[in-house]
């Protein structure tokens, strides 16, 4: 029960500080918030995967998906990588206030 | 279950990169539109496949599994709705390659470009025919990635850049949030298999993890979609990409996430479950859509919010929670994928004309380009729902779904809804036809190619209008696979 509530509140965490990076005015914070969210959904199916024991074992199935989405979320973060990369190019900043010419 | 060599379609894009690069080895001219026609017209040959090989089949759902038997393996799951959802997807990916042809001459990096667009309809088809959380959260990522590099595929200058920015951050808090909702399910169910998901948690007692799994769910799918208050990165998005994208994302993409969140919904939760949250839902997205649609000066951002407040019009048909109002629901995602798709392509060729996307810009340009201005005027006039379009059909059975089960204000709503929107598609057909302020000259018709795309897209339009039997047929077929269990006698048997 103990193991429970401190899982919980890691994964609970996780999301809230990511959810205030994703707040920031930094590109790179910005990003940095969103692997730390995709990261708390990794970290929830590797404690959802540790209540499933077979034959001993813990379902593999948790972990590979864990395993899966971990690529999936790289591949994300790359493609925001180089969105910021050409964001720095053109406006020779990375912050967001200054290339709000976009109605939000 | 079948082999699914129906299935090789999928693996297109990755011919295409081998063309693509071969023709600028070689520098063959169109040798890779040439291969991107041909492999989105196969890619629509195969999905008619599918379709005749489900009809043959004796339990009417075809399961492909990949790498062993559920729960460990992953599978795609071939119902009606998934063929449906596959087919509106490939018929406007064709359409959007071969109306770029033309759009996208000038620009480079086409390879890129091709491939990432087929990549994009594959993965649309991925995620309707999606037979367990992991390959549809697969699929989803593969969707979200290529519909943000797209977006900002003009990198040159600053608001595509901004949008995509946006849009990538909104999309993938969205699909971490999916995730996370995934991990709850499979916490609770122990699987990911749609069809063991569906044994072990439909009908349970309503918990809290429930209620949990559902808020995640309208906010995963939700962002997608483009539902308020989730909306905000859709006008900045669809307006700053290329218009054959546009036309992909705002006729086709937003729908595909409606349609992953009404499949989940109806999975774990008792058909007609949450109607009130997802009533409040349907009436602040096509109010607020269509109040600020209202606003806008600009013609491709107009459109982006007309596409909101149709998403609105879907959420009523769901709302309803019937198998009439999922009928709509999926006659107006196929109805919108044609005309929203009409509209931004022949938006794509006024503003490549006009050389402007703000509205006061296309004064007159009726005279110079009257064949596109038609296409146009077939376009607003199925979006804004006049009878012997095929848009006054689906938001007919949209409407009276929403009256059928007591819903009366609902779908008066929606009625006046439909009417308030009419005001900005005539605000723009009027400009069409103005007087400009001084003479244009120099200003001619758009080239054949896409002159035929929109063209054969307004005949499409026309024809759904007066004759949708056979539309209509089809669209019920796919709403009962969602109320039959065919999937799980065929899983679990």
């Amino acid at each position: 029960m103990a193991n429970d509530l401190v899982f919980i509140g890691a994964i609970f965490t996780m999301v809230c500080i990511g959810l205030y990076c994703v707040t920031q005015k930094s590109m790179i914070r910005i990003l940095l918030g969103v692997e730390i969210i995709l990261n708390a959904g990794n970290f929830a199916f590797v404690y959802f995967a540790s209540y499933r024991v077979i034959e001993g074992f813990v379902d593999p199935l948790g972990q590979t998906l864990a395993l899966m989405s971990i690529i999936l979320g790289g591949s994300v973060i790359a493609v925001g990588l180089a969105l910021i990369v050409n964001a720095y190019k053109q406006f020779k900043t990375t912050e967001v206030d200054e290339m709000r010419r976009l109605k939000w | 279950m079948v082999m699914g060599t129906e299935l090789l379609f999928m693996f297109s894009p990755f011919l295409v990169v081998v063309f693509g690069l071969l023709a600028e080895k070689l520098s063959i001219s169109k040798l890779r539109e040439g291969v991107a026609i041909i492999l989105s017209g196969f890619s629509l040959f195969s999905v008619y496949q599918l379709y005749a090989q489900w009809q043959a089949s004796p339990s009417k759902v075809l399961v492909v599994t990949l790498g062993g038997t559920p729960p460990l393996g992953a599978c795609f799951e071939i119902d009606m709705l998934g063929i449906y959802m596959a087919f509106s997807a490939t018929l406007l990916g064709l359409f959007a390659v071969i109306y770029s042809v033309n759009y996208m001459a000038h620009d480079t990096r086409l390879t890129e470009y091709y491939t990432l667009l087929s990549a994009l309809v594959v993965s649309i088809v991925g995620v309707s025919f999606a037979g367990d959380f992991f390959t549809l959260f697969v699929f989803w990522e593969l969707m979200g990635i290529t519909s943000y590099v797209l977006v900002a595929f003009r990198k040159e200058s600053w608001g595509p850049i901004e949008a995509g920015f946006k849009y990538m951050v909104m999309g993938a808090v969205g699909s971490t949030l999916l995730l996370m909702g995934i991990a709850i399910v499979y916490g609770m169910a122990g699987t990911v298999n749609f069809a063991q998901i569906s044994t072990a948690l439909r009908g349970q007692p309503m918990s809290l993890w429930l209620y949990l799994v559902f808020a995640v769910l309208v906010v995963g799918f939700g962002i997608k979609s483009a539902i308020v208050p989730m909306h905000t990165w859709l006008p900045d998005a669809h307006p700053e990409a290329p218009s054959p994208i546009s036309a992909m994302l705002s006729g086709i993409l937003i729908e595909t996430a409606l349609y992953g969140f009404i499949r989940v919904l109806y999975l774990i939760y008792e058909p007609g479950a949450f109607s009130l949250p997802i009533t409040v839902l349907a009436v602040a997205t096509m109010v607020l859509a269509n109040v600020l649609a209202l606003l806008q000066q600009d013609l491709k951002r107009m459109l982006a919010y007309s596409s909101i407040a149709q998403v609105g019009y879907m959420l009523v048909g769901l709302s309803a929670g019937t198998a009439f109002g999922i009928q709509g629901v999926l006659l107006h995602v196929f109805n919108h994928s044609l005309m929203k798709g009409l509209a931004f392509l022949s938006a794509g060729s006024l503003i490549h004309n006009a050389n402007s996307r703000e509205i006061d810009n296309m004064k007159g340009l009726a005279k110079t380009m009257p064949i596109t201005s038609l296409t146009m005027f077939v376009a607003m006039m199925g979006l804004g729902g006049v009878p012997g379009t095929n848009g006054f059909i689906s938001k007919f059975i949209l409407f009276s779904s929403a009256f059928g089960v007591g819903l009366w204000w609902l779908g008066l709503l929606g009625v006046l809804n439909s009417a308030l929107s009419m005001a900005y598609y005539l605000r723009f057909l009027k400009t069409l036809i103005s007087r400009p302020k001084e003479a244009v000259s120099g200003l001619k018709e758009a080239p054949s190619l896409m002159l035929g795309v929109t063209v054969s897209m307004a005949t499409l339009v026309i024809l759904f209008g007066i004759w949708p039997e056979p539309l209509i047929s089809y669209a019920s077929e796919a709403a009962r696979a969602l109320f039959n269990n065919n999937y799980i006698k065929v899983i679990m048997p």
